[in-house]
């Protein structure tokens, strides 16, 4: 029960997007149709979901205080060591997938580089360390709650900007403006899930 | 001062605008411009990090090994933001700030204007002009928290840096001002107001 | 100078990661001082803002050394207890409980296990207990201060990681929120030691309350205000035993 709740609550509460403005950059950037968005969103919930659990247990065995040598406290390095782990197994997921599964390298590919710098990754750690899990289980369900959101919030802002391509938009707001007033508009729809108690 | 260096510093704060323009570094700022004071913090530490990152890289930049570049950036840019996140913790007077805006000083590992002005510029220019550029955007991202901010807190909250300003004359706080969406919408705004007088930005 | 070869990669980048993680480890040592100090001082702070030394905002003002220096003064003793009420130990003079003290705590308490929770009794005989747990977005806390040897609040003052500015954020922001607080009735005898109503707690027609134990939720800030209760039930009832006794010795002293 715990688990679906932390799941349902991190899809849709807690979205990424539209809770915290988290991977906003690549967000606006690749939303413009739905093929591309939907193969991001893919890549990010992928890598989340690697990352999280490792970065769960370097900060549970490696980072917190007294948990590596008694009396020292680490945890100033926290953000060094996650970055270091996101661009690593960026790394290396993108060798993996290349030499075992051509298909999805190059459904993939070319999104993988770009997730390094993606703040909802990087966000995913942050806020795992202050949420504080209790195991891993729970990170991996945050991870992958999270990664949903974020591709829900991508795929539907790409289909909606399909679409607004047929719409008489004033010119200044062209492009940009409009996308960020969307956003915003979405969000508020978005804050509807707030309330309910899970 | 010559032309390209003035071009340098001022292209970033108005017509290359990071957050407008490039749609750079959105990521990490909305969420602390619900008062002036966090924004005005964020501010200055995007400045300080991307100023000094970018001056580090640049004198760097002969040395880098290609294939470890990024990393090389991270670890420069990481270090930088670990140094302001512990230097803000320490002085009574930014704690409690620190406090407010918790994760997000981490974030500006990853706020793209930072990577994305390393890559871009630090890399292949002389130190002196890499670190104006690297404060320029940084500005130029601050500017625009600054003006976001300043709408958010007095129509959200009546005052401004906690100084009441509307309150007292019966105004009611607008709660949806303080929500995540209005800060979009707000920036939304800003963009068709800056399009609306730079008219060579337009998207078609 | 080749700077593509393997070696000079190698070399580079271990070279470049244990300065970083030099010059960061440097001042980390250098800064912890200050930093632990800032922390003290702010957890101080609002335990005196709690039992109405002084506001947070003039303590703020007055500096760290006014802020401990006032503590030494007015604290009486300190010490920590266990659920079934009876003390532990005493705690080091000055020492206190930071969020990070409270959040181990919270998770004894919660899984039944030996916790160890404080009491600090100030000068005036103002007891002051914390509470902690889980707000909309991340960790709430904060310090309940009690009328000498009796259930009646006298002052509380609340804290957070990252409640929305404006709305949750009132618990901590909003005097008006934690003044609600005074003059009411924690009651041990329940599960449900102390209730924060959505949509305001039920009145008499002379507009008090029902029952000492209610006051009104924060409009806009159901789920912050909802977990606010559900951390003073948790640490409250943790409290109960020792509550339950401190009163009662009080009354036999009398």
């Amino acid at each position: 029960m715990e688990y679906i709740s932390l799941f349902v609550k991190s899809i849709f509460v807690d979205n990424m997007i539209f809770a915290y403005f988290l991977g906003m950059c690549s967000y606006l950037a690749v939303s413009k149709n739905v093929k591309t968005a939907a193969g991001l969103g893919v890549a990010v919930i992928f890598v989340l979901l690697v990352t999280l659990p490792i970065n769960y247990l370097l900060n549970k065995y490696v980072l917190a205080p007294d948990a590596l040598i008694k009396g020292v406290d680490l945890s100033f390095l926290s953000f060094i060591i996650f970055i270091a782990v996101i661009a690593a197994i960026v790394q290396i997921v993108e060798m993996v997938v290349e030499k075992f599964s051509p298909s999805l390298y190059s459904a993939l590919g070319i999104f993988l580089p770009l997730i390094a710098v993606n703040c909802a990754i990087l966000g995913g750690s942050l806020f795992m360390q202050q949420k504080d899990f209790a195991n891993v289980g729970e990170s991996a369900v945050y991870a992958l709650g999270s990664g949903i959101g974020w591709f829900l919030a991508i795929v539907s802002l790409a289909a909606i900007r399909e679409k607004m391509a047929y719409s008489k938009v004033p010119a200044p707001l062209k492009g940009l403006g409009i996308t960020f007033i969307t956003v915003g508009l979405m969000a508020i729809a978005m804050m509807t899930f707030m309330g309910i108690s899970l | 001062m010559d032309a390209k260096l003035k071009e340098t510093i001022l292209n970033p704060i108005f017509k290359g605008n990071p957050i407008t323009v490039l749609v750079l570094g959105i990521c990490s700022s909305l969420a602390v411009t619900v008062t002036l004071k966090g924004a005005l913090v964020m501010a200055l530490s995007v400045i300080v990090v991307c100023g000094i990152s970018s001056l580090i890289l640049s004198l760097l930049r002969n040395t880098i090994p290609s294939r470890v570049r990024i990393i090389v950036q991270l670890v420069v840019v990481a270090m930088m933001v670990i140094l302001v996140d512990q230097v803000l913790k320490s002085f009574e007077a930014t704690y409690a700030i620190d406090k407010q805006l918790s994760v997000y000083i981490g974030l500006i590992i990853t706020n793209c204007i930072v990577m994305g002005r390393i890559e871009a510029f630090a890399l292949g220019n002389k130190p002196w002009p890499s670190f104006l550029d690297g404060v320029a955007n940084g500005a130029g991202y601050g500017m625009i928290l600054i003006i976001v901010a300043f709408f958010r807190e007095l129509l959200g909250s009546g005052t401004l840096f906690g100084v009441d300003i509307l309150n007292w004359l019966g105004y009611v706080p607008n709660n949806l001002v303080i929500l995540p969406p209005f800060a979009l919408i707000l920036l939304g705004c800003i963009v068709w107001v800056q399009r609306s007088i730079q008219k060579d930005l337009q998207e078609k | 100078m080749n700077t593509n070869s393997n070696t000079y990669t190698v070399i580079y980048t271990t070279i470049i990661v244990t300065l970083v993680a030099a010059i960061l480890a440097f001042v980390s040592q250098g800064l912890k001082a200050k930093q632990e100090a800032n922390e003290k001082a702010d957890t101080i702070s609002q335990m005196l803002t709690a039992a109405k030394f002084a506001t947070k905002a003039e303590l703020q003002k007055s500096g760290n050394t006014a802020v401990l220096a006032k503590y030494d003064e007015q604290i009486e003793q300190a010490f920590t207890v266990g659920v079934d009420g009876k003390k532990i130990a005493d705690l080091e003079r000055g020492k206190v409980f930071s969020p990070k003290d409270l959040k181990k705590q919270n998770y004894k308490i919660k899984d039944g296990s030996d916790a160890e929770i404080p009491v600090f009794i100030f000068k005036n005989g103002t007891t002051v207990v914390p509470v902690y747990g889980a707000g909309l977005w991340g960790p709430v806390w904060g310090y309940i201060a009690f009328e000498p040897g009796s259930t009646t609040i006298k002052g509380a003052y609340f804290d957070h990681e990252s409640e929305t500015a404006g709305l949750g954020a009132k618990i901590k922001d909003d005097p008006a929120f934690q003044a609600e607080f005074e003059g009411e009735k924690a009651d041990f005898t329940t599960a449900n030691v102390f209730d924060i109503v959505k949509g305001g707690a039920p009145k008499n027609p002379d507009g008090k309350s029902v029952t000492d134990n209610m006051i009104d939720a924060i409009t806009g800030a159901t789920m912050t205000s909802n977990g606010l209760d559900a951390a003073i039930d948790t640490w409250l009832g943790a409290y109960s035993a020792y509550f339950k006794g401190a009163v009662n010795n009080k009354t036999e002293e009398e």
